[in-house]
């Protein structure tokens, strides 16, 4: 591999994989043509790429409303006895940016990264279930809509992003609609979330280029398959919570009324049954960005493969037994304290090789420093922090001593902030050109950089010591004899730069956008299978349905010629097969990825839209009238089968 | 190699593990079971912290009724299984009368479900019990009702001719789905009807 970025352009170049095949370019635009017209651009494509770079925009307009929110707050806090917002409002402004930065932007951002990246990375012309991922993104579209519509007419979320029971779920304790708010949004994200995880696993499992067994995926890839099946196992517990906070609010159970049978810390098992694994949710896709962002930079395959790919997976099944350590101090009996005190711990063992992994390969790589780069250590220098703060919090006393404080607020926003915002900018920045076929401009990159760093370090590493003060979380003011003010005012200094710095990037996208350095097709040298074509990709991806024979597609060198016995030679022989005229892609073995299908991809469709509209009625409705629920579901029923009746002749024949 | 390889006919109606949906489907239960878990679990835990469950002035539910709705749930299953062999060896009029037995079935299981709960004096509103077993019950008969409506598509298609043994990958999706219904009512119907007797 050499030192330097190659530019190179491989589409152009015949590799002898390409030999005796040669699709009919012209039918597959035709067939890959996205709709024309507006009203149809807006409500009906499908394809892959355009739901996953709506899922990324979207996310990110989040991301800055849920920033917006928090420098809000930061600006109320910045001095004692300030009235900037009054208590009520605050209350709902924490509520929701906690919802929207946890719901609402880190996973629709990483999904949205993984439905854009993923087909392209293991040679797919599309998702599995194209349908289904703009089925997903307009149920996020609408849950999101619900939640600032809530915070705008004055009925925000008001009981935290966790909405502990029974603050949120008795009328009595919140009685304006903001929890009803949150249980729709939330509902409906949930769903959202779930599709496209749905989505991304069986297109991982069933359509990866001929030739590209587990063994072979990018790390990527394996990170994105991980957060899915968390997603799976996890997020079902948090609709079970909204549903349960839904039938308390709305139709008079019990379930978190303890006058009648009912358990308030049931809630919090159920809560955060999921709610620790959101947590690696959101830092699992993060360091699949990571492995994909270091290796490219320092030029050599990731040191431990297989390891770290175990890891992950480690990583995944671990967070599922530590969800109790976010009530340690709600009363639970000492066994149980010592077993979730004793899982928490041993999570630091897979992030352990991993983070291992990645100095290593970094120890023996060649350095290329590019702003992607420079943010990956900004990602390892603020998340190790963190990391020793979450080793500090799972030791019992010290979490009884510290609990909701602000020592709490620092930590999380350590881990979440260095954890997922860090490597988000990463991949945003790396994966740019082949999004928009630009450049972004380096030297704004490192402004942005800059100042995130310096001023979350300034925002919150403060916090620690507030903590400690004993200021606690989630207060709109405090008295000015406590003697906080100077340091919040710091912690404020802080918010204003990191504000700043998503300023500087937001500018810096929109400069390149339109006037940025025209992007090559591989403007890092990358190892995997998107280098190998068009920046943006074509329609239909890939020209040339690739195969693999290797980890490093685009630096391994080797080329299978179709001649010999593996699976890659194998699809290499079967891929005239496939057809040009209709939106079609390989379907392979789970394990081998051994050619064995043709799927058929769907054309855009309004069918998606729809359902989803029909599933906002139902959550969206029941929050003023429990009818909606039925005509919903009728609704949705009718939609479901336009979606799926063969409406082509080949099959009514 | 002397020999040349061979080549791998690409299926384009692929069946059972070969096909995308096949997987989405499994995936969906798998979401459905954690939620089915989620909802025994939280009656197990209500249990464990209420002195008296049920609830004082409650009976332990009878069975019988329950059981005999159970074996006709079970029957439904049975016929889907029954239509699904029918399409696999081409026999339409077996996958029609398995499919409308199995929504037959479907409909009697609903309606006793109804003369069950009708005759209860306490709903969700009462008190925990109440709320556990109603949602449980309310949400596992929403299932049905939706394998039922779901059945009538599969029903119409059969009736139109439009399924073969090579195409018929709707059957075949949905019976996936209502064996799922079925299974997962059973571990339910052991939680509220027979635990409370060991």
């Amino acid at each position: 591999v050499s030192d330097q970025p190659s530019n190179r352009q491989l589409p152009e170049e015949i590799l002898p994989s390409h030999v005796g095949y040669t699709p009919d370019e012209e039918l597959l635009n035709q067939a890959w043509a996205p709709p024309k017209g507006l009203i149809p651009y807006i409500f009906t494509p499908v394809n892959h790429r355009i739901v996953g770079l709506r899922f990324i925009v979207t996310a990110f307009i989040f991301f800055v409303l849920g920033g917006i929110l928090a420098v809000i707050m930061r600006t109320q806090l910045a001095a004692p006895e300030l009235d900037v917002v009054s208590a009520e409002l605050f209350q709902q402004l924490f509520s929701v940016h906690g919802a929207t930065m946890m719901f609402f932007f880190a996973v629709p951002m990483f999904e949205g990264l993984g439905i854009y990246l993923v087909p392209l990375m293991i040679g797919a012309r599309d998702m599995a279930m194209p349908r289904l991922g703009a089925y997903g993104y307009w149920t996020y579209v609408i849950a999101g809509v619900t939640l600032y519509v809530g915070l705008l007419i004055g009925h925000g979320a008001d009981a935290g992003w966790f909405a502990h029971a029974p603050l949120s779920s008795s009328l009595e304790f919140t009685p304006k609609m903001g929890m009803d708010f949150w249980v729709t949004a939330i509902g409906l994200l949930e769903i959202s979330a779930l599709v496209a995880a749905v989505e991304l696993v069986v297109t991982i499992f069933k359509m990866r280029a001929p030739g590209m067994s587990l063994s072979r995926m990018p790390i990527f890839v394996w990170a994105i398959l991980i957060m899915s099946f968390m997603i799976i196992f996890a997020m079902p517990a948090v609709l079970l919570a909204t549903i349960t906070i839904g039938l308390d609010r709305l139709v008079g159970t019990h379930f978190f009324n303890v006058a009648l049978g009912g358990d308030s810390v049931l809630y919090k098992h159920i809560f955060w049954f999921f709610g620790h694994p959101e947590v690696y949710i959101i830092f699992t896709p993060a360091l699949g960005v990571v492995a994909a962002v270091l290796v490219t930079f320092v030029r050599r395959p990731l040191v431990a493969y297989s390891l770290v790919a175990l890891s992950l997976v480690a990583m995944g099944i671990l967070s599922f037994g530590v969800w109790v350590h976010h009530f340690f101090a709600v009363g639970i009996p000492p066994i149980g304290l010592s077993f979730f005190a004793a899982a928490s711990m041993m999570v630091s063992i897979p992030s352990g090789i991993q983070i291992f992994a990645f100095i290593a390969t970094v120890w023996q790589g060649k350095l290329v420093l590019k702003s992607p780069f420079v943010f990956l250590i900004g990602f390892v220098f603020t998340f190790v922090l963190g990391g020793v703060t979450g080793v500090m919090l799972a030791v019992v006393p010290f979490n009884w001593q510290v609990h909701d404080s602000y020592f709490v607020v620092a930590h999380l926003h350590y881990v979440l902030i260095g954890g997922a915002v860090f490597p988000m900018f990463a991949g945003l920045i790396y994966w740019f050109p082949k999004f928009t076929g630009r450049m972004l401009d380096e030297r704004l990159n490192l402004w942005a950089f800059w100042l995130l760093l310096i001023g979350f370090h300034v925002a919150f590493f403060i916090q620690h010591l507030l903590g400690f003060m004993g200021m606690s979380r989630r207060v709109y003011t405090y008295s000015a004899d406590l003697g906080w003010g100077s340091y919040n005012l710091v912690s404020t200094v802080g918010a204003y730069l990191i504000a700043l710095g998503v300023l500087v990037f937001i500018a810096n996208v929109v400069k390149s956008f339109v006037q940025g350095e025209k992007a090559p097709d591989d403007p890092w040298g990358g190892p995997s299978l998107e280098w190998s074509i068009a920046s943006p990709p074509p329609q239909y991806n890939f020209l040339y349905l690739p195969v693999v024979s290797g980890r490093h597609p685009l630096w391994d060198g080797i080329e299978p010629d179709g001649e010999g016995d593996t699976a890659a030679d194998r699809g290499i022989r079967a891929r005239p097969q496939v057809r040009d005229d209709v939106r079609e892609s390989f379907g392979t073995s789970l394990m081998d990825a051994e050619p064995e299908s043709r799927v058929n991809l769907v054309a855009p469709t309004y069918w998606p839209f729809l359902a989803a509209v029909a599933t906002g009625v139902i959550f969206v409705g029941a929050m003023f009238t429990l009818w909606a629920v039925p005509v919903g579901a009728l609704l949705f029923y009718f939609t479901l089968i336009g979606w799926h009746w063969p409406f082509s002749k080949e099959l009514a024949s | 190699m002397s020999v040349r390889p061979y080549t791998p006919k690409l299926d384009p109606h692929p069946l059972g593990p070969k096909e995308v949906t096949w997987w989405g489907m499994l995936l969906l239960i798998t979401i459905e079971i954690v939620i089915f878990s989620g909802l025994i679990a939280s009656y197990f835990y209500l249990k464990l912290y209420n002195p008296e469950w049920p609830p004082a002035g409650i009976d332990k539910k009878q069975v019988l009724l329950p059981t005999i709705n159970t074996m006709i749930l079970i029957l439904s299953s049975v016929s889907i299984y029954f239509a699904d062999k029918g399409i696999k060896a081409g026999k339409q009029t077996q996958l029609k009368v398995g499919q409308a037995l199995a929504m037959l079935f479907g409909l009697v299981f609903l309606t006793l479900k109804v003369v069950e709960y009708s005759g209860y004096d306490y709903n969700w509103a009462t008190h925990a019990y109440g709320s556990i077993t109603w949602t449980m019950t309310g949400f596992h008969s929403a299932h049905v009702i939706s394998v039922f409506l779901k059945g009538m598509v599969v029903l119409a298609m059969a009736l139109r001719g439009m399924f073969t043994p090579e195409r018929h990958v709707a059957v075949e999706i949905n019976g996936l789905y209502w064996h799922f219904v079925v299974v997962i009512w059973l571990p339910l119907y052991f939680t509220m009807y027979i635990s409370p007797w060991l």
